[in-house]
């Protein structure tokens, strides 16, 4: 049982496996943004799924202690630490100081972003009192799921995970608020919906899966504003798109299985029925 | 503007932001049911309604002087936060049919008024009672200044860099001073343990370990936002 306020159900994937599939996989796809400008996007993207799913198993893990003040919440705050210590990240690659290393620009933000979850995490438990055991390592994981998702959307959008192109295509038109939006939503809304009685990780993990996939289709439809991005006279938004919509169907399809499964019995969905018993 | 003033503004508006937080009148899923006294929903919504219209009011009054930046910004929260308890208490009172009374003082501070009588046995009050809404009114004062503080102190830090031209200045100044809205929102919020009625509320006697863990925050953040002013300047030429 996972209801809020009695910490973790069992889980059936550990969560130093998404931790790894989350890091090794968010970073291999920015990683590999700049190769092409039409499998490029598509990696970042899928890099960004990846640390959307860990983010999610991460929030699972600390909102079934109880927050008090929502699941959303840390999911805002979280998504907030990432951004900063992303644009801090990507900004100290791209400076004078690290003239020439750009490439650590993701690490750097990651480990920025971490470090900046962990600071808050440590002032809410030890200045403000909170009693979450897990609260230090669950948030400085969120931040670092948040800061790797916006980073992949934002070079997928960008098609590079440069600062300069980052400042120029994503942050000065706005696009940086719809991806804190939307992966807020992405990461906080798979447990916010999951979480109860019969909760159960991999149930949740499906829905993260579904909302990272979503979240993907609409990279792929304002990647459409970046008209750079194709390949052979293929634009990248329609690849995005194609693998979003599928994926998303995937997940979507086990998702809905998987609770029609597990609900003691379905009987009435919301509808007056049809004989009165 | 030189590193020291950047992190001392932006941790008087993350401290501005904690403490105002503390006087809004959040209610959380019980009010939402008009089982508790509040608007009905998280910081974390009301920090998106008011904060945001408040960064929007500030950014409006961009070039003035800081005071006037913090009061534009304290204008626009102030206005959403009243807002938004006039619509809850509409709602409340000729939707859900209840009474506005706190369940947390025997008389209203402000009006003199009795508010046990009014009370719904089993619920901890409903609606936004006077001293709630005033203390809401408050609430959005000082944490649209504080907003404002740290949109302007961002706005300033950048100023004269290279690659701080007017295309990404609005983009890159308001995510920013969003997220350092939310963070201390947010923290705020873990302080008073997600509801609060406002001042009269004893929860409201741990405004200062709030105050204190938004401060230091702020200052980790500002330290950030001074790394982002060092990559921000070699783009478009030599610095």
């Amino acid at each position: 049982m996972s209801a809020a306020g009695g910490g973790p159900a069992g889980s059936a994937i550990s969560s130093e496996l998404l931790l790894v599939i989350g890091i090794i996989g968010g970073l291999i796809g920015i990683y590999l943004t700049p190769l092409n400008h039409l499998f490029g996007p598509l990696f970042a993207s899928l890099g960004a799924v990846c640390a959307i799913v860990w983010g999610s198993d991460a929030i699972r893990r600390v909102a079934s202690y109880g927050l008090g003040t929502g699941v959303p919440s840390i999911g805002y705050m979280s998504l907030s630490i990432g951004i900063i210590g992303t644009l801090a990240g990507i900004a100290l690659a791209s400076s004078s100081l690290l003239r020439g290393l750009s490439v650590v620009g993701p690490v750097l933000a990651l480990v920025l972003s971490m470090v900046l979850g962990l600071v808050v995490a440590i002032l809410a438990k030890k200045v403000v009192g909170m009693k979450i055991p897990i609260l230090e390592r669950c948030t400085a994981e969120i931040a670092g799921a948040a800061a790797l998702s916006v980073l992949g959307f934002s070079a997928a959008f960008a098609g590079s995970y440069d600062f300069a192109q980052i400042l120029t295509l994503v942050i000065g038109p706005g696009y940086i608020a719809l991806f804190f939006i939307l992966n807020t939503l992405a990461i906080q809304h798979p447990f916010n919906a999951c979480l109860g009685p019969n909760e159960n990780q991999v149930r949740t993990l499906k829905l993260a899966g579904a909302c990272g996939f979503l979240a993907m289709v609409i990279i792929g439809i304002i990647t459409i504003g970046n008209p750079a991005l194709t390949w052979k006279g293929i634009p990248a938004s329609l690849l995005i798109n194609i693998v979003g919509l599928g994926g998303w169907i995937i997940f979507f399809k086990k998702y809905v299985s998987a609770s029609f499964k597990e609900a003691a019995s379905v009987k009435w969905t919301g509808l007056w029925p049809k004989i009165e018993e | 503007m030189d590193p020291i003033t950047l992190l001392l503004l932006i941790m008087i508006g993350g401290i501005l932001i904690g403490g105002g937080v503390h006087f809004i009148p959040v209610g959380g899923a019980p009010a939402a049911m008009a089982t508790a006294t509040g608007v009905g929903t998280g910081t974390a919504m009301l920090a998106a309604g008011a904060g945001l219209s408040g960064l929007v009011t500030a950014a409006s009054m961009s070039g003035q002087p800081f005071y006037i930046i913090a009061l534009g910004g304290a204008v626009g929260a102030m206005l959403m936060i009243a807002l938004t308890m006039v619509t809850a208490n509409l709602i409340y009172v000729f939707g859900a049919g209840i009474v506005p009374s706190s369940a947390k003082v025997e008389i209203d501070p402000i009006t003199g008024r009795n508010q046990e009588k009014y009370v719904t046995p089993g619920t901890e009050g409903h609606g936004i009672p006077t001293v709630c809404f005033v203390s809401g009114l408050l609430g959005g004062l000082l944490g649209g200044a504080g907003g404002g503080l740290v949109y302007y102190a961002i706005s300033e830090g950048f100023k004269g860099l290279n690659g701080f031209t007017p295309e990404i200045a609005g983009g890159l100044v308001a995510i920013v001073a969003v997220g350092i809205f939310f963070i201390n929102s947010v923290i705020a919020s873990y302080n008073i343990g997600g509801t609060i009625e406002g001042f009269h509320d004893p929860k409201f006697k741990r405004i200062g370990s709030g105050i204190i863990s938004c401060g230091i925050a702020s200052l980790v953040m500002g330290a950030f936002v001074y790394l982002l002013t060092i990559g921000v300047l070699p783009i478009g030429g030599v610095a």
